[in-house]
Parts: C-alpha cells; sequence; structure tokens
C-alpha cells in the first residue's frame, strides 16, 4: 500500500465516525478516532487469505481490512443489511468471507478465540495467518499470556497487536501493567516482538509487514506494540479524565496530519490535493450513512433466528 | 428379530470408540485438553487415540482452561470439529468466557455467518476430591442461550451422546460422571447415535416418575428396588439431554402416574428439577411433585459429609413414599 492509499484509508475511518458521532441514532459506540494508524498499518500488510480480529474497538479495523463503509454503518445502526443482520453491532462486528474474522468486546476476549483460528488455518495449510488487535487494557489479562503461551509451544501463525493507547477508561498503563512495554510481554515465550509509533502510519506498516513475514514463514507468532492516542472518551457512554493539556497534546500526534505533512514536504502531496481526499472521505461516510438509513431496521424475528 | 451382536463396554470405551470413529471419519475432528494424549485421559476415555491419530489430532495443553476452550471454540468457528476435554466440571468456569460470551452468542451476533462446533466434555460429580473437584454445573449451563447440555448414563448412550455432540452445530456441553467411569453396559456392533433432546424410559412404572439424570440415574433405580419390594412401582426417566428439555416424554410419564420426583446431583437451588417440574406441570396440569438435589453447601471431600450433601436411594425412596401419602397439589 502506497502512502496516498494509506492517508486516503485513515482518512476514510476518520470521516467515517466523524458522520456516525453526528448521527442521532448512533448510540453506544467506542472510536477508533486517533488509532487509525494501527489498523491501516497492519491491515497493509494482511492478504485476502489472512483473518483479522479485533477488540470491541472495531470501526477502525473493519473498514481498514476494506469492509464497504455501508453495510459496517447498517451494522452499527442496527439495519438488516448489515453483515451480522444487524445482530452483533460494533463490539462484535463481523464479516469473514471478507478477512475479518470479527470484533469481539470482551477485554482480552478475542486473543485465545484468535489462537484457536490460527490452529485451524494451520491445520488445514491454508496458508493464511491471522491477526488479532487488543487494547493495552488486555495486557494484564491471563488470556493473553495464555494465548502467548500456546501461540509459542505451537508456533501458530498469528500475529497479535496491541494498540496501546495508554488507557483503560481511567486506568493509565503504569498502573495496570508491571512491565515497562506491553512488547516486554513477548520475550519470556521467546516470541519476535516490536514496538512502534503507532502514530506513523509507515512504521507500523513496516513494522507489521516483517512481523507478518515471519509468521507466514511458519517460523511462529510474532507480537507488534503500538504506541497510540485516542481521540475521543472511551466510549460514547464515558466520562472523559484527562486534562485539556493532555487531549492536545494527544491530538498532536494525529497520524493524518503527520503522513500529509510529510508528504507535502516531500512534494507527494499538494495542498489542494489533501482537501480533495478529505472530501472523497466525507462523501463516502455520508454515502454509507444514506445507504444504512435506507435499510430496513432488523426484523424483530431475528431473536429467535441464529440463536442453537 | 435383530441379529446384531452387542458387547459388555465401560463408560470410557464407549467415548473412545465414539471419538475413534468420528476422528477416522472427519479430519476436522481433533481432540484438545489435558492429559489427552498418550496418557490416554483422565479416565482413559481417549485411550489409543494418539497412537492413532498423533500429536496434531490429539494435543495435550497447558492446564489453563480458559485458553483450552478459547482455543477449541476459536479453531471451531474457522472449521475444525474440536472436543475440547476439561477434567473436573469445576474448572469449566474458567473458560466460562470463551464458551459463554463468545461460542454460545457466536451463530446469533454474526447473524449465521459463523457457528462454533465445539463438544467441551466435562466430567461432574462426587467422588470424595472435595468442594472444588465434586460439583455438577449442569444447570448452570443450560440456563445460557445457545449451548446445549448433554448428560449420558450408560455406556451406549456415552457413545451415541458423543457421535451426536460431534455431528451438531454446537456448542455442546458434554458431562460425564466420575462414578460412573467404572460402570459397564451394552454397546451394540453397530450402535446408533442417540439424538440431543430426547429423554428415554429407562425403567417402566406406574406410580410415580422420577426425573433424573447421569448417574443419579442409578441412585434412581436403587431407590426403586427398595420401593418395589413395598408394591410401590417407579417409572425412572433419563433426561439425558438438559438443553433442549424434552418435556414431553417427562411430561407423558407424569399424566400416567400423576407424581413427580426430580432428582439431580447438583444444586437444588435454581437446578434442572425446578425447571423439569414448571415445565411438567405446564403441560400436565395437576400433579403432586417433589424436587432433590444437593443440600445448598459445598460437596466436602470428607465422605461422610459428602454423602450426607448428595441425594441417596434412601432419600429417593422417602421422598417418593411421602409424596405418594400426600394429596394431590390442588392449585
Amino acid at each position: 500500500m502506497d502512502r496516498r492509499a494509506l492517508l486516503a484509508s485513515m482518512l476514510a475511518i476518520r470521516a467515517f465516525e466523524e458522520a456516525l458521532a453526528r448521527h442521532p441514532d448512533a448510540g453506544f459506540q467506542l472510536f477508533s478516532s486517533g488509532e487509525e494508524a494501527v489498523a491501516v498499518g497492519v491491515c497493509a500488510a494482511l492478504g485476502p487469505h489472512d483473518q483479522l480480529l479485533s477488540s470491541g474497538r472495531s470501526i477502525g479495523p473493519a473498514l481498514a481490512r476494506g469492509l464497504d463503509p455501508g453495510v459496517v454503518m447498517a451494522e452499527l445502526l442496527g439495519r438488516a443489511t448489515g453483515p451480522c443482520k444487524g445482530k452483533g453491532g460494533r463490539g462484535h462486528l463481523a464479516q469473514p468471507a471478507a478477512g475479518f474474522f470479527g470484533a469481539h468486546a470482551v477485554v482480552g476476549g478475542n486473543l485465545t478465540i484468535a489462537a484457536g483460528v490460527a490452529l485451524a488455518m494451520q491445520m488445514q495449510r491454508t496458508g493464511g495467518i491471522v491477526a488479532c488487535i487488543f487494547g493495552d487494557g488486555a495486557c494484564g489479562s491471563g488470556a493473553l499470556h495464555e494465548t502467548l503461551n500456546i501461540a509459542a509451544l505451537w508456533k501458530l501463525p498469528l500475529l497479535l497487536v496491541c494498540d496501546d493507547n495508554g488507557w483503560s477508561i481511567s486506568t493509565p498503563r503504569e498502573a495496570a501493567l508491571a512491565p515497562r512495554s506491553p512488547a516486554d510481554l513477548a520475550a519470556p515465550f521467546g516470541i519476535r516482538a516490536a514496538s512502534v509509533d503507532g502514530m506513523d502510519v509507515i512504521a507500523v506498516r513496516d513494522a507489521a509487514t516483517a512481523l507478518t513475514k515471519h509468521v507466514r514463514g511458519g517460523a511462529g507468532p510474532a507480537f507488534l506494540a503500538c504506541d497510540a492516542e485516542r481521540f475521543s472518551t472511551h466510549s460514547t457512554a464515558t466520562r472523559e479524565t484527562r486534562s485539556r493539556e493532555a487531549m492536545e497534546a494527544a491530538r498532536a500526534r494525529c497520524p493524518i496530519r503527520r503522513l500529509a505533512q510529510s508528504m507535502r514536504d516531500e512534494g507527494e502531496l499538494r495542498e489542494d490535493a489533501l482537501a480533495t481526499l478529505e472530501r472523497d472521505a466525507a462523501d463516502a461516510a455520508a454515502s454509507a450513512l444514506r445507504f444504512a438509513e435506507r435499510s430496513p431496521p432488523t426484523d424483530i424475528d431475528e431473536i429467535r433466528r441464529d440463536v442453537d | 428379530m435383530s441379529t446384531e451382536r452387542v458387547a459388555k463396554v465401560f463408560f470410557a470405551e464407549a467415548i473412545a470408540r465414539a471419538l475413534g470413529e468420528a476422528m477416522a471419519r472427519d479430519p476436522r475432528v481433533v481432540i484438545l485438553g489435558q492429559d489427552v494424549g498418550r496418557f490416554g485421559g483422565p479416565y482413559r476415555e481417549f485411550a489409543g487415540l494418539h497412537a492413532r491419530f498423533g500429536d496434531e489430532r490429539v494435543r495435550d495443553m497447558p492446564v489453563a482452561e480458559a485458553s483450552m476452550v478459547g482455543v477449541g471454540v476459536g479453531a471451531a468457528a474457522a472449521g475444525l470439529r474440536p472436543l475440547v476435554s476439561i477434567t473436573y466440571m469445576d474448572f469449566v468456569m474458567l473458560g466460562l468466557d470463551p464458551l459463554v460470551n463468545y461460542g454460545a452468542k457466536l451463530r446469533y451476533k454474526t447473524g449465521g455467518q459463523l457457528t462454533a462446533p465445539v463438544v467441551v466434555k466435562c466430567t461432574a460429580g462426587a467422588k470424595g476430591q472435595g468442594v472444588a473437584h465434586s460439583q455438577s454445573l449442569e444447570s448452570w449451563l443450560a440456563g445460557v442461550a445457545g449451548l446445549k447440555v448433554v448428560a449420558p448414563s450408560t455406556p451406549a448412550d456415552a457413545y451415541g451422546l458423543m457421535v451426536a455432540a460431534l455431528a451438531d452445530g454446537g456448542p455442546v456441553v458434554y458431562v460425564d460422571h466420575k462414578r460412573l467411569f467404572p460402570t459397564a453396559g451394552e454397546l451394540a456392533d453397530a450402535p446408533a447415535p442417540v439424538p440431543i433432546g430426547r429423554a428415554i424410559v429407562r425403567r417402566p412404572g406406574r406410580d410415580v416418575t422420577i426425573a433424573t439424570h447421569s448417574y443419579m440415574c442409578r441412585v434412581a433405580d436403587a431407590a426403586a428396588d427398595r420401593l418395589a419390594a413395598d408394591g410401590i412401582s417407579c417409572e425412572i426417566v433419563d433426561l439425558r439431554t438438559l438443553w433442549p428439555l424434552d418435556v414431553a416424554t417427562v411430561a407423558a410419564s407424569v399424566a400416567r402416574t400423576g407424581a413427580l420426583v426430580t432428582l439431580e446431583e447438583g444444586q437444588l437451588a435454581c437446578g434442572i428439577g425446578s425447571e423439569v417440574a414448571f415445565r411438567v406441570r405446564e403441560e400436565v396440569g395437576r400433579m403432586r411433585v417433589v424436587r432433590l438435589g444437593a443440600a445448598r453447601a459445598p460437596v466436602s471431600g470428607n465422605p461422610r459429609l459428602e454423602a450426607a450433601t448428595l441425594p441417596r436411594p434412601d432419600d429417593v425412596a422417602a421422598a417418593v413414599r411421602r409424596l405418594l401419602d400426600a394429596k394431590a397439589d390442588e392449585r
């Protein structure tokens, strides 16, 4: 993926979330704004036969993986045209046929599942790998340690990506995790690891590409820690606890502005070209919203379908 | 006239046979868990399978049930058909997040895009091993939408329900019992699967219906023998599947006998018996009913305390006599 495509992908996520946030029926959401570079950089390293799993902060990962924004918006707004028929929502958004095995909204809950998906792909010799994006809040959970252990023992084709935004709602990572870096957790298991600036999409892409090469080669799992920022509250139902100065410092690291600036500096992006890309992203988001709004709401009978 | 031959087999042999046949038929079937490989399973219920199918398909795992269940459920979602072996049912608690929050809801939450055809096999029941190695938690799991729960009481059902569970869209929790492993029973040369959701009348009788499952079928049978000496005839219905419940078979029996005893090794409060009794009552109207189950106390490893905590044949016989002496429920 070249820099222009990476920029467009990040802009698409930002514009999508801005459109969703303004919608009166947006409901309970966890936004990826600020963390776009993690999802986009990791997905740039994935191929069509790979699967991506995410935490409940799924909008960035799903769009970066290439899911149609219209059906994603439909799923988030509870419409029948969502890939999960509007029954999963953001927390459980999934479209495995498009390479997004799915979100799971229990912190750390998708880690052992991802190991299982990786085991199935290893045994079926599909040649694909699994990437699982989880927050730093999952790093203290037993599920991560169990997953690291089994993935190392069985050399599972699994890339674990810690989207480290530094906060478990109100608890800073320093108060929740003894090791200094999430990537330190990989070392005792002999798992190859890298730490990158998660606001630098090029760095994320390059590190993810190197690690996926390692994983694809059958050498076992890898761990990528991305130091990122979330630009809004943990969720739409949560209070912000950070100071205005801290928020400004976080926003100053914006991955979109950063990439655009470096492309401008190197003559790869004209000022009007960025405006055009931003307008395209806003148009695509508006179009996704229109598709969702025109879609029928999920039928009440769906309560009894696909239960057993 | 059937010419089919039958053999006496132990519970563990029946399970191993069902798994061996399924694994030979379907390369997607794999076994994950503690001590499932060369060791052959805590009760030798996987004996011979590692030698036959190898390390890749019969995998020992670290003693970490959350990942045992999570890996099993995830692999099932991605196309395998794993059986996850949890040595004691008490430890399934460590795997409840992937089982309940993910596996049980997967088909629903993805709108049918994904399913989790996984069997979680765990061994329930008390046999002197103490408060965290003795529990029968079927009622917890039967209360979860999206889970099926089966609990065989004979080797033939152990075989037949295992075949059905491995073929099901899942997840299925397969509950066997420590005290059933030393028991033997008949298994045909070409045994049939036992459909999930089908109870069976284990012992026909006239005067009272005892609805029970797993090892408690044997306790009920011992009680019925004692009562028969006094001319009281008990019909024993083995539920076999705890969700979906076969209410019709129990209700048909109660319609004949007019009296129902529910009997389980798990706790009485919010137990299987409460669900069975109420739903049978909704079907048949007036009936006499009593529930029996474990006392609301942990199950100690002290044999005297353990025995006193759980229903014994004498308790069941006494409850039947009291019930038959009482007037029919007038409500």
